[in-house]
């Protein structure tokens, strides 16, 4: 048994690594996936948090709210304000016309009027507080018929939703202070109307909660800002692991179309060592790429400017569920190369098979964005099994403990995914 | 068939799921120790139905088959340790040098060390492959690579050996040395050899013991010179075969 299995590994190795373009794609390919994937999101990232996107801005109120938005604009690092061009000033038509084709990405519009309409709803706002017995508090009385203030904001139509949400919430963020502001300053005249009290002006809006972002990690609670590696490379590596199928499926489908498998069953003993090592040297493949992967994570990215991939106290966590995803990636190989007839059907079947389960798993689609629905598909998935395991290790530092059920998971799908292939196998020869 | 049989086929029926007809009906055969046993047939005939079954790459249906007093279906892990196959595929790996393939396939039968090193020197010194043992198959000749594919079974030094159309598309140098080693291993060793072919004179040369299938069932059998002379109008074995199996394609 010994020596077969041996025997076995031996030769699997040697074809393997004779196999240059095989090689190629079992490391070279994923790692590059990652490396790339991981720039592309990065400059993603950069994008949103860019300083300076140049903003077109046409202020046609003149008054406080025009101004107080322009002023708190030209703060914030995150816009650079717009409003002239070639010296003149902007018309609404202009800056349609220079924001939809791409030269400016944001443009605002302060409608006419538009501080004389918040005072408006202000006021009128106060007035519904107070008795209707109180009589009117403000002259003129507010008109609850007036239209709203109006600040129309366009985007360049190729500009992404994450982007554009960005550039919202900024602005929101100058709307609700403006419109505190406002408010305060109406109270304050109305104080001073009825007790003669001048007060001061507030100052400041902003900045009145420490908000601070924070991520409990197990029972600690620390500021922890997750890295774009430590949510990229887990979940590359995982669909990098699954992608074995396809070199492991054609073995099986090869040695089945050169006569080989057939000559195998002719020799005594079980052929299960002959498998085992198959399955073991692919397995070995799958953990190798997996530590090349998380090595690319730790001292590759940081050449390219991001941040690197911290595995922090879960490694034998981490050892334990790459081992799982290694025999559940190497079962579904040998499963795929059982069933299917030909090379070409192992691979496209493969392949496919591997993009979809990674779809449903959270790795293309982050399982937070997806309907309800998907998210309890998404749950079918070995791949999101593993990639939920990496990320209790990476992101809240989950220890063994913490990630068991989800290796045991990927272990139960490698085993069901082996018996398959043993009884279709059997059924196949009984025909 | 006058030795003892090491082969006994007794009844053995194999239908395949596609087909309507059986590719092999009850079939009854005696392969005595020692002999050079030739399974003759037209394609279809049933012929590798049968030597897969004996090797156990595929069940059957019915019947029973007895290797040197065991049935089959019961020791077939002792009886595999007799039994050398040579499958009419060259079924090595193409990636592998004739060495690796050679020593994957002792390690397979339970040789190791030198005691394997030392067989496989003198079968490739036999076939006039010992310098190119280390040369991947894939630069190989198709007279090379059958005769590693022989050599592959024949390292554990079987009591029977099964041959599946060995000499089938190469050049007569490579078959000569083929079947004049097969001949020896017969004398030699004893072996027992089951051998199948679509090359009449070949068999005729070769074999000791001749049947001939057609249709899943053996039509004759004999030794080579009394199937010529049981049919005075027939010259040759191919005669013979024309005669009993018809001229109409088969396939």
């Amino acid at each position: 048994m010994w020596l077969k299995f041996k025997a076995s590994v031996i030769k699997e190795s040697l074809l393997l690594l004779r196999d240059k373009a095989g090689l190629a794609m079992l490391f070279i390919m994923p790692m590059a996936l990652i490396l790339i994937m991981s720039l592309l999101q990065e400059s993603t990232l950069k994008k949103l948090e860019e300083r300076n996107t140049p903003v077109l801005v046409i202020n046609n109120d003149h008054d406080s709210l025009g101004a107080h938005i322009v002023a708190g604009l030209n703060e914030t690092e995150f816009f650079e304000l717009h409003q002239t061009i070639d010296g003149k000033p902007l018309n609404v038509q202009q800056l349609k016309k220079l924001v939809t084709n791409g030269k400016y990405r944001v443009g605002i519009v302060i409608g006419e009027g538009a501080s004389n309409a918040l005072r408006n709803k202000i006021k009128y706002e106060i007035q519904q507080q107070f008795p209707p017995e109180e009589g009117a508090l403000f002259s003129p009385p507010p008109d609850p018929d007036k239209p709203l203030p109006k600040i129309d904001v366009y985007f360049d139509p190729i500009t992404q939703s994450a982007f554009k949400q960005a550039v919202m919430s900024a602005l929101n963020e100058f709307f609700y202070a403006v419109e505190a502001k406002m408010v305060m300053e109406i109270y304050a005249s109305m104080m001073n109307d009825i007790i003669g009290i001048e007060l001061k002006q507030m100052a400041d809006f902003k900045n009145m909660i420490d908000l601070t972002e924070k991520t409990s990690v197990g029972k600690e609670e620390k500021v922890i800002i997750p890295k774009p590696a430590q949510h990229n490379v887990p979940a590359w590596t995982i669909f990098a692991m699954f992608f074995i199928v396809i070199p492991l499926a054609g073995n099986i489908i090869k040695e089945r179309e050169s006569g080989m498998s057939l000559r195998l069953r002719t020799l005594p003993g079980s052929n299960l060592s002959v498998i085992l090592g198959k399955a073991g040297v692919y397995f070995v493949v799958g953990m190798l790429q997996a530590a090349s992967m998380l090595l690319l994570g730790m001292y590759i990215l940081p050449l390219f400017g991001m941040a690197a991939l911290t595995v922090g106290p879960g490694l034998p966590a981490l050892m334990i569920i790459t081992i799982a995803i290694s025999l559940a990636a190497t079962g579904y190989g040998i499963l795929i190369g059982t069933v299917s007839t030909t090379q070409e059907q192992s691979s496209i079947f493969g392949s496919i098979s591997v993009v979809i389960l990674a779809a449903l798993g959270g790795i293309w689609v982050p399982i937070f964005m997806m309907t309800e629905t998907m998210v309890k598909i998404s749950k079918l998935s070995p791949l999101n099994w593993g990639l939920n395991a990496y990320y209790d290790i990476f992101l809240r530092n989950e220890p063994v403990s913490g990630i068991l059920h989800y290796a045991l998971y990927l272990l139960a799908f490698a085993l069901s995914c082996i018996l398959a292939a043993w009884f279709y196998n059997r059924y196949k020869n009984s025909r | 068939m006058a030795s003892t049989p090491i082969i006994e086929i007794r009844q053995l029926t194999k239908r395949y799921h596609q087909s309507d007809e059986p590719a092999v009906k009850k079939l009854d055969l005696k392969i005595g120790k020692g002999e050079i046993f030739g399974l003759l047939g037209p394609n279809g005939a049933g012929k590798t139905t049968t030597i897969s079954i004996l090797c156990s790459q595929i069940n059957a249906d019915e019947g029973d088959i007895f290797v040197d007093g065991k049935n089959l279906a019961a020791d077939s892990v002792q009886i595999k340790k007799i039994i050398g196959v040579v499958p009419q595929e060259i079924a090595l790996y193409q990636k592998l040098t004739a060495y690796e393939n050679l020593r994957f396939f002792g390690n397979m039968y339970g040789l190791k060390g030198e005691d394997l090193k030392e067989r496989i020197m003198s079968r490739a010194a036999a076939f006039g492959l010992e310098q190119k043992l280390h040369r991947k198959v894939n630069t190989f000749s198709g007279g090379m690579k059958r005769r590693v594919n022989l050599v592959a079974g024949i390292l554990h030094r079987p009591r029977i050996l099964i041959l599946d159309e060995p000499t089938v598309g190469i050049d007569v140098q490579s078959k000569n040395v083929i079947i004049d080693y097969l001949k020896q291993l017969n004398e030699k060793e004893e072996t027992t050899i089951v051998y199948t072919s679509h090359l009449m004179e070949e068999a005729e040369r070769f074999c000791t013991h001749i049947a001939i299938l057609d249709m899943g069932k053996i039509v004759t059998e004999g030794k080579p010179e009394e199937l010529i002379s049981g049919y005075p109008s027939c010259n040759n074995l191919e005669d013979i075969f024309l005669l009993l199996t018809g001229r109409s394609l088969r396939d």
